[in-house]
């Protein structure tokens, strides 16, 4: 298991983290243009005591899980989706929830929220150029 | 075969795999004819696992599976009971509800061979009874463990007598709830039977119900509006003696007792008080508002179930006392906590009962008999909650005057005496630096200023004279009848701060219980007014001495009646 700061983007189904739901968007229902099929997603807002990510649920993801509830993500993947930086289960991989509410967790940095560049020194990885913003601009932190 | 409800994306329990792995491997041997073999202790337990979850599930034949566990058992039901509290503790709301009956079915066949340990079982169950809660499964739990009590009763006493004071404890607060609403025919039977169980133990147990303590007071006080609960208040009062209690001596020594934080927690499921224990040890002051939302939506949303923030203000004063490490670190402190809970309080009997909860013990209050982390949340809520929440400061700080006139006006000088240690032990021990804080507040209200001033340098000339009668040995007697006071004269009283200064020996706390610029910013009118309902206050004291000596309903009722002339003279008493 990693925490969350260590997560770097790549297209690989690699990812096994454990974080707390922290917020939902609305369930939006998208079709994909290889199978013309419908489907549900909704964006997220999860955390652990490191780091905070957008996550995407996908189909009945949606509706199984609600703020609070500690998420243990298998073979997860932390890629671009028409341009945002996302963490998601993918195909390969799964969410299960295996608790609630006993985690803490920070909402900044947001890796979702920076700007992450190619290492010059090895151009399968990406490195963090610059923080676009601290926490998230889809959820703001309440406070 | 099923022992949980789980949902889609929800990961295997281990509890719950644990023991089916036990049963799947087991199951050959689960049927009769049983084996004579004796298992060795690793196959002991793997069997009292196979067998647990052979008699959740299998309802058919949940006799024969306690039959087996009959046959082979050799540790007095120990690890079969142990592995039960497990299940309550942590799958009690999954649970499906054919398991449920079980459960309660294989709790009483455990009760009826006295398995060690089954009084613990008994109030993992008590604590699955949410408050506030009336769906039908809550209902049918408090239904099937008060009927446990009633029928399980002698066996009970032989396990551990005082499990019958968890279920007093139990019940007496469910009444509380369950008589609020009012005309639901659902709930007539079970609030008959709980009624029944709670005189039972009164009229039969009484020595034991003096081991739960203050709370016990607290509690009845909530009922005495059903009439079997009013005459055993009566009797508690006037006639302490219809108890057969040895060493029973009336009120004064339930008030004097503790209440042990174990019955805190039989009003708060185990859940919650994981995510309480949680809130108040990982989350950090400034953070917690998410957490604080999802408790609320998970545990208060529900209609009627803002009484249980009565049951969490108790815990958290007299059951959750943070480490020094916790208190000096940015985790969000328990004042913090009460606040929200406090602001969270829509209906007027709820928040208070939760003033009440939060107060409690400062009206019984002894520096050697109690801790001062019982009373620490409610100084500092009112302290920290000036420079915005003047309101809550002025309200907590009204209602703690209140209470100690009116809480019990037969042992005033009881809670007077309590409410005045509570505030000199929490200066002395630094809790707050000084009472200026409150007595120098320039948003607090004149009113409630005036009132704390006046009480606080009272209190400070109570002790001195009991110093000085401790002085002289030749005062002795009338220093143990220590609530028999003189009238003073009126130049007898003047709030300076040289009074303790004149006996040489006054300790430091009370000098901390006033300030002298606090004390020298009385006009003298005000000391004048305030010396005359001293007097007052002395004379009905004197009053409630003779009572005791006397015809006490007689007196009582002019007791009352000089305490209501009294009150025309405090504005802010008249406006409860």
């Amino acid at each position: 298991m990693v925490p969350l700061k260590d997560i770097v983007p790549a297209a690989q189904n690699n990812i096994n983290t454990r974080f707390i739901l922290l917020d939902k968007g609305i369930v939006k229902t998208t079709t994909t243009t290889s199978s013309q099929a419908q489907n549900k997603t909704c964006l997220a807002l999860v955390a652990d005591e490191t780091a905070a990510v957008h996550f995407q649920l996908w189909g009945n993801e949606c509706d199984a899980f609600e703020p609070g509830d500690i998420v243990q993500l298998s073979n997860g993947i932390f890629s671009y989706c028409r341009n945002n930086l996302l963490l998601r289960a993918g195909k390969r991989g799964k969410i299960e929830k295996v608790g609630e509410f006993l985690m803490a967790y920070v909402e900044t940095p947001n890796l979702s929220e920076i700007r992450w560049v190619p290492d010059p020194n090895n151009s399968k990885k990406y490195i963090q150029e610059a923080v676009i913003s601290p926490h998230s601009r889809i959820f703001p932190p309440k406070y | 075969m099923k022992l949980i409800q789980t949902s889609s994306h929800e990961a295997e329990n281990p509890i719950e795999l644990s023991l089916r792995q036990a049963f799947e491997l087991l199951e050959p041997k689960l049927r009769p004819p049983f084996a004579l073999t004796i298992p060795n202790p690793q196959e002991y337990l793997l069997l009292n696992k196979a067998i647990l979850y052979g008699v959740l599930c299998e309802s058919h034949v949940g006799k024969t599976h306690m039959k087996h566990l009959h046959a082979i058992v050799t540790d007095g039901y120990f690890w079969f009971v142990s592995l039960l509290v497990k299940v309550v503790n942590e799958l009690y709301v999954k649970l499906l509800e054919p398991v449920k009956s079980q459960l309660i079915w294989v709790t009483k066949e455990l009760i009826n061979v006295l398995a060690v340990g089954v009084d613990g079982l008994l109030v993992c169950l008590l604590r699955q009874i949410i408050g506030g809660d009336y769906s039908d499964g809550n209902l049918w739990l408090c239904f099937e463990m008060v009927s446990i009590f009633m029928t399980k009763w002698d066996c009970l006493l032989e396990v551990e007598p005082m499990i019958l004071t968890s279920g007093l404890y139990t019940y007496l607060r469910l009444l509380a709830d369950h008589c609020r609403l009012l005309s639901n025919p659902k709930l007539e039977a079970l609030k008959q039977l709980e009624v029944d169980f709670c005189i039972k133990v009164f009229k039969e147990k009484f020595p034991l119900c003096l081991k739960i303590g203050r709370d016990l007071v607290r509690l009845l006080q909530d009922l005495v509006h059903l009439p079997k609960f009013r005459t055993i208040w009566k009797d508690l009062v006037l006639n302490c003696g219809e108890f057969k209690a040895q060493g029973f001596s009336g009120i004064p020594q339930l008030y004097n007792t503790r209440t042990p934080s174990e019955y805190m927690l039989l009003r708060i499921t185990p859940e919650m008080e994981a995510h309480l224990r949680f809130l108040l040890t990982r989350v950090k002051l400034g953070n917690q508002k998410r957490h604080q939302a999802w408790f609320s939506k998970k545990f208060l949303f529900e209609p009627n179930r803002e009484t249980l923030i009565i049951d969490i203000v108790r815990f958290i004063c007299c059951a959750y006392h943070p480490t020094n490490e916790i208190i000096q670190s940015d985790v969000i402190p328990r004042w913090a906590i009460m606040g929200w809970l406090f602001k969270s309080c829509t209906k007027n009997y709820v928040e208070a009962n939760v003033k009440l909860a939060l107060l409690y013990d400062w009206l019984f209050f002894k520096e050697r008999a109690d801790n001062i982390m019982d009373i620490e949340p409610a100084m500092l809520l009112m302290v920290y909650s000036i420079p915005r929440y003047i309101d809550v400061t002025h309200t907590i700080l009204e209602f703690l005057f209140l209470l100690m006139d009116n809480y019990d006006v037969e042992h005033y000088d009881i809670l007077a005496k309590g409410v005045s240690s509570s505030f000199s032990v929490l200066v002395k021990r630094g809790v707050i630096r000084s009472l200026d804080v409150l007595t120098s507040c320039d948003a607090l209200s004149p009113i409630l200023k005036e009132r704390l001033g006046r009480f606080l340098s009272g209190r400070k000339f109570e002790i001195s004279k009991e110093l000085q009668q401790a002085c002289r040995p030749a005062d002795f007697v009338s220093l143990n009848s220590s609530c028999m006071e003189t009238p003073l004269p009126l130049t007898e009283w003047q709030p300076k701060c040289s009074q303790g200064d004149k006996f040489g020996t006054i300790s430091a706390e009370t000098k901390v219980m006033i300030s002298d610029d606090a004390a020298s910013s009385h006009s003298p009118l005000v000391v004048a007014r305030e010396g005359q309902v001293h007097d007052i206050d002395n004379m009905i004291h004197n009053l409630g001495e003779a009572i005791k000596n006397s015809n006490p309903m007689a007196l009582r009722t002019l007791e009352e009646l000089l305490l209501l002339f009294v009150s025309l003279n405090y504005p802010y008493v008249c406006s409860f």
